[in-house]
This record gives structure tokens, C-alpha cells and sequence, in this order.
């Protein structure tokens, strides 16, 4: 089934069909988009999968991340002596510190520079990424639709000085700007969240800007307004519900780029601190990348497959909300 | 179009102005100045607060905030961007040392970019939705979804696995000063980066392909029997690139300044790694200078494409 004809589709309902409603609706429509979505439905069964990891880590991931693994000594010598000692500060001890052991059963990835399992450490990654992910998109949408609102509603000189704000922010490189605000306080998971909710702003608020101009632009909105229904009223009823579609496509597309944008600042140094992050590890894992890839090649994977699981799903919700938009 | 012109240049200006606004007040907001920041490697507590005084009043760092952005802003209007605290020496000057660098990398990235994206795009529109499709544009989102600095980290193992060549990056030669050793210097860069970059352009020319091969004069020229090969070159492929062209010149001015990750892992001393550094370090007048050009340069490249857009297309008119 193409595109349009999904478009379509619900409007026969509409005529010709009583439709479900409340959560027989929803249910209803969610498996019409797996059944027609497949890339979707493949992106979404991706970011559950990394759902249950985040969820259940303390069950999946076998270790907790922090714990620090030891293996046997090769050179252990029961009595060791002065000379050997010399050479040889470790001689002594029968277990030390298991850094950069390469996968095996027992450490399905292998252990990192500090003899952690980087398997565990990877499924709690999953917290951070997840976190930053949504937190940061949900911030992004919530200020986009209010200026984008205000920006798109009321034009004129708001507008004006609004949209010459969003300019700047957006010709500011978001790399540049995110690395000044996450040094602003402490680097926390929260405030990494808030800097990067602000660095969505701009697009979020032209999107939802673009959306409200043209619901504003349809005879129902000067029809309501005809009648005497606030602006409040209008903006209630008949703008914001119509503009519902725009929102979670935007929500869902920007998730994979807040996640990428996480990485990068954690592998720049600046990112959360005390917190198990992918970005993070890759870095680390680049102090012994020729004898031990393990560490950057596993968080780096982690990366990829989550951020095209959110892409996959955001592109298919983009082309079912909105047809006209296929293929860009 | 004049009219169009000045004004589209006046908002630049003050879109420049709110740009220097929000970044002397970011820095400003920063924890830390260039004068403690010097000493925060070694114990804060046993440094004389005089020191720091000394040192601040030497950079002028005592005047009052409202002093000190209102020179910089008049410095700016007149193109003095002032001296960098770390090095002395003018913003320009240190400016003019890394933008080679960045523009190198930039370029080498879209070249990269668009040699791959030309044929694979060419290939995944004319072969839509059979196995070669598929094929590129699944390699396209992985590209899209993976980060630089992971697809940049697997080359440099593939490298370092196979002992292909070695990754040299004390040397710092130019491209025109010493091709082989800056080559492989930066094809491990240019590669990373022009992964994403070839996603990117392989994705918006198969979309422009599909848009224009469904059009009326396509299929006139097939009708009156001209073979598939000019068909696609000479009629679609023209007209599907404009766009792409553009897309393209917009991120050489994107991509200098904002490959901060690739510059960093290479020691490549450009722009972004300039950045990265004077933020870090509270070096004001550097960071002010490099954020004020880089969107300058941004700002300007987006006006020159709609003006140039306008005269390639007559149909494009101004508001």
C-alpha cells in the first residue's frame, strides 16, 4: 500500500464506518502502521528492544557496572625472589586487575582499561542515551510550541523579533553552542538534558511555527473566530489539535540526534559525569585501539543501532502523519 | 532584487549582532576566566587571589561587563577582533593559521561526499525498490545513525590491523606542501566525515531523481526513442542536481568550525579544534572571533545560494 492511500483510508472510515474510539481507536491505528510500515515497525521493535535493556539492566546485564574483575597473574611465582620482584612489582600476587580481557563466556564483550565488563557497562549506557534522548526532545517540542505558537499566532512584530532570535540561534553551529551551555554548571544529566533541549529550539519552533500558519490559514479558524471564540479557545480547539501530527513528528525525529549529540560531547570530555555513557566509552576504548578495538567497537555499535532504530521510526511516523512529506 | 538584497543583508547584521550578544554572555556565564582557569591545574587554594587579580587586570578582565561588551562590539564593527589571551597574537592571525586546515578537511569531505553519493544516488533512483535500493539505502541510514568519531575509530583499527600505512599526525603538512603524508593523514577523516555526508547527498539526489524522472519531458525524450543512457544523464541527472549542488555548498561552510570531533581525534589544528580549545580555556576574544566568523560565514553562503538560486531559476521570486 502506498502512501496515499493511508491518507485515505481514514476518511472512508469516517463516512462509511462507526469508528472505534479511545483505546480501540489507538490500538486500531498502531497496527495499521505495523502492518503498513515495516521499516517502522523494525525501528520501533529496535528502540523497545533497548527499552527492556535500560529497564531491565540490572537483570540483563550479569555485572554491575562498576565491578572490577581480576584474573590470574601469568607470571605469578609462589615465592618470588628480590630480583624477580624488581623486574617485576606484580610477581607476588596470584590475581591482579583484569584490564582489556578480550570476550569470552564469562565477559561477553570483554573488560575495559580499568577491568570493568564492558557487556554490562554497555546495557546501562542504555539508561543515559534513553534519558537524554526523550528528556531533551520533550524540552525542545515544549519550547517550540510555545514560541513557535505565539511566533505563528499572533505574527506581526512578535513574530518578527522571535523568528530573528531563531536565526541566531540556528546560524550559532550546534556543536559550538552545546559545549558552551553544558560548561555553564556542573555536568550533570539534567542540566546535559536542558543544554541540548535548548539547542533544539530553533527547529522545533520554525516547524511548529510553519504548522500553526497554515492551520490558522483554514476557514473553520475564521469561522470560530467570526462567532466570538478567544483566542485561547481557538488555540484549544481547533490549532493545537490539528497541529497533534506535526508534534510527535517532530518529538520522534529529533530523539536519534539528541542521542548522537550526547555521545559527541561525552567523547569531547565535557558530557555527564558518573554516569555510564557510550560516547564516553568509545573514548576510553581509544587508549589501547590497536590490541583491545573491543570497547569503542561494542559502545559505538550501541550508538548506531539505537539512533537507527529511532531514525527508522521517526521517518515511517513522518510518512504515515504526514504523506505529503514522503521522500524528503 | 536590490531592495531584497539590502534588506536580507541588514537582518544578517543583526543576526550577527545577537550571535556576539549570546556568546560574550555565555562565556561570561562560564565558571572560571582565562586568569583562574591558567592556575586550575594546580591547587585553587594555595594560589594568591592576587595572582589572579594581577593576571585579570592584565588581560582586562576587571573592567565592568557593560565596558567590556560594549568594546567588543565596537572593536568588531570595525573587524578588530581583538588578541587571543593564550597566544598574544590577533585573533586573525590565529584564524588564518586553522582555516587552511578546516577548509582542506571540508573540502576533501564533500569530494569524498560527493563522488560516492553521485553514482550510489544514480543507482538507488534508477533501480527503485529493487535489491540495489534496498541495499544503499540501508547502508545510508546505518551511515546516518553512526557517529563520527565510532566510523572514524573502526578505520583507524582496520588500519592499524592490516598495517595498511601509518597514521602520522605530528607532521601537520598541508595538502600543496606534502601530498602523500597529508593524504594519509586525512583519509581516515575524510572518510568518516564524508560517510554521513554521502548519506545525506546520496538520499536528497535519489529523491530529486525520482521527482524529475516522473516528469514531462522525461518522458517525451524517451518516447521519441532516445536510448536510457542520455535519458538519465542528460535529462534527469541535470535537473536533480541543482539542488544537490547547493546542499553541497552550504556544508563546506557548516563543516568549517563543526568537525570539532574529527579535528580533536586527528590533531588537525583547524578551526574547530580552535574552538574547542579557547572555550575551554576561557580564551574570550579567540572564541568570540572564530563563533563571529564561522556564522558569518554560514549567514553569508545562505544569502549567496538564494541570490544565485534566484538568477539560476526565474521562477524563484523574492517576498
Amino acid at each position: 500500500m502506498s502512501a496515499s492511500d493511508a491518507a485515505v483510508l481514514p476518511l472512508i472510515d469516517d463516512a462509511w464506518v462507526s469508528r472505534p474510539t479511545g483505546w480501540r481507536a489507538v490500538i486500531r491505528s498502531f497496527r495499521r502502521f505495523i502492518a503498513t510500515k515495516r521499516l517502522g515497525a523494525a525501528g520501533l521493535a529496535i528502540a523497545l528492544f533497548f527499552f527492556m535493556l535500560a529497564l531491565g539492566a540490572p537483570v540483563v546485564a550479569r555485572y554491575s557496572p562498576d565491578q572490577v574483575f581480576e584474573a590470574p597473574n601469568p607470571d605469578y611465582k609462589t615465592n618470588p625472589s628480590i630480583s624477580d620482584l624488581a623486574k617485576n612489582p606484580n610477581v607476588g600476587s596470584p590475581m591482579l586487575v583484569g584490564r582489556q580481557l578480550s570476550p569470552s563466556g564469562e565477559h561477553w564483550f570483554g573488560t575495559d582499561n580499568a577491568g570493568r565488563d564492558i557487556y554490562a557497562r554497555v546495557v546501562y549506557g542504555s539508561r543515559l542515551s534513553l534519558i537524554v534522548g526523550f528528556g531533551a526532545s520533550i524540552l525542545a517540542v515544549a519550547a517550540g510550541v510555545v514560541l513557535g505558537v505565539l511566533s505563528g499566532f499572533y505574527k506581526g512584530w512578535v513574530d518578527l523579533v522571535l523568528q530573528r532570535f531563531i536565526d541566531a540561534l540556528q546560524a550559532f553551529p550546534a556543536i559550538v553552542l552545546l559545549l558552551l551551555l553544558v560548561q555553564v554548571s556542573e555536568p550533570s544529566v539534567r542540566n546535559t538534558v536542558i543544554a541540548m533541549g535548548i539547542v533544539g529550539i530553533p527547529l522545533t519552533t520554525r516547524l511548529v511555527r510553519a504548522g500553526v500558519l497554515g492551520i490558522s490559514a483554514n476557514d473553520y479558524v475564521l469561522a470560530a473566530r467570526s462567532v466570538g471564540a478567544s483566542d485561547a479557545r481557538i488555540m484549544a480547539r481547533h490549532v493545537l489539535p490539528n497541529i497533534a501530527a506535526i508534534l510527535l513528528i517532530i518529538f520522534s525525529i529529533g530523539i536519534g540526534a539528541y542521542i548522537l549529540f550526547e555521545a559527541t560531547i561525552s567523547f569531547l570530555g565535557v558530557g555527564p559525569r558518573n554516569v555510564v555513557s557510550w560516547g564516553k566509552m568509545v573514548q576510553e576504548g581509544r587508549a589501547a585501539i590497536d590490541l583491545h578495538p573491543w570497547q569503542s567497537i561494542f559502545a559505538g555499535g550501541a550508538i548506531a543501532s539505537l539512533v537507527v532504530g529511532f531514525n527508522l521510526l521517526g521517518d515511517a511516523l513522518r510518512d504515515w502523519l504526514d504523506p505529503r512529506l514522503t521522500g524528503r | 532584487m536590490y531592495e531584497y538584497v539590502v534588506r536580507r543583508v541588514l537582518l544578517n547584521i543583526f543576526v550577527l549582532w545577537i550571535v556576539a550578544t549570546m556568546v560574550f554572555l555565555a562565556l561570561r556565564v562560564l565558571p572560571g576566566n582565562y586568569a583562574v582557569q591558567q592556575f586550575a591545574g594546580a591547587n585553587l587554594g594555595s594560589i594568591d587571589p592576587e595572582t589572579i587579580q594581577i593576571a585579570e587586570k592584565e588581560l582586562g578582565l576587571d573592567k565592568p561587563l557593560l565596558q567590556q561588551y560594549g568594546e567588543f562590539i565596537g572593536n568588531a564593527a570595525r573587524l578588530d577582533l581583538g588578541e587571543s589571551f593564550r597566544s598574544k597574537r590577533s585573533v586573525w592571525s590565529e584564524i588564518g593559521d586553522a582555516l587552511p586546515y578546516s577548509i582542506e578537511l571540508g573540502v576533501l569531505i564533500v569530494l569524498v561526499g560527493f563522488s560516492v553519493a553521485l553514482p550510489v544516488g544514480l543507482i538507488s533512483a534508477v533501480k527503485q525498490d529493487r535489491w540495489p535500493d534496498y541495499v544503499l539505502r540501508g547502508v545510508a541510514i546505518g551511515a546516518l545513525a553512526s557517529p563520527v568519531f565510532w566510523t572514524a575509530s573502526i578505520a583507524v583499527i582496520i588500519v592499524l590491523k592490516f598495517k595498511l600505512f601509518n597514521i602520522d599526525v605530528i607532521g601537520q603538512p598541508h595538502i600543496w606542501e606534502d601530498p602523500t603524508g597529508a593524504l594519509k593523514w586525512y583519509v581516515i577523516p575524510m572518510f568518516a566525515g564524508g560517510l554521513a555526508s554521502t548519506a545525506n547527498t546520496m538520499r536528497l539526489l535519489r529523491s530529486q531523481m525520482l521527482e524529475v524522472l516522473r516528469e514531462d519531458y522525461v518522458r517525451t525524450a524517451r518516447a521519441k526513442g532516445l536510448r536510457e543512457r542520455p535519458v538519465i544523464m542528460g535529462h534527469a541527472l541535470r535537473n536533480a542536481m541543482l539542488p544537490v549542488l547547493t546542499v553541497m555548498g552550504l556544508t563546506v561552510a557548516t563543516i568549517v568550525g563543526s568537525q570539532i570531533v574529527l579535528e580533536q581525534m586527528f590533531n588537525i589544528p583547524g578551526v574547530g579544534r580552535l574552538l574547542f580549545q579557547s572555550i575551554f580555556l576561557r580564551d574570550y576574544p579567540l572564541t568570540q572571533g572564530l563563533v563571529l566568523v564561522t556564522t558569518f560565514v554560514i549567514v553569508t553562503t545562505n544569502l549567496v545560494v538564494d541570490i544565485l538560486y534566484a538568477v539560476l531559476d526565474p521562477r524563484v521570486r523574492y517576498i
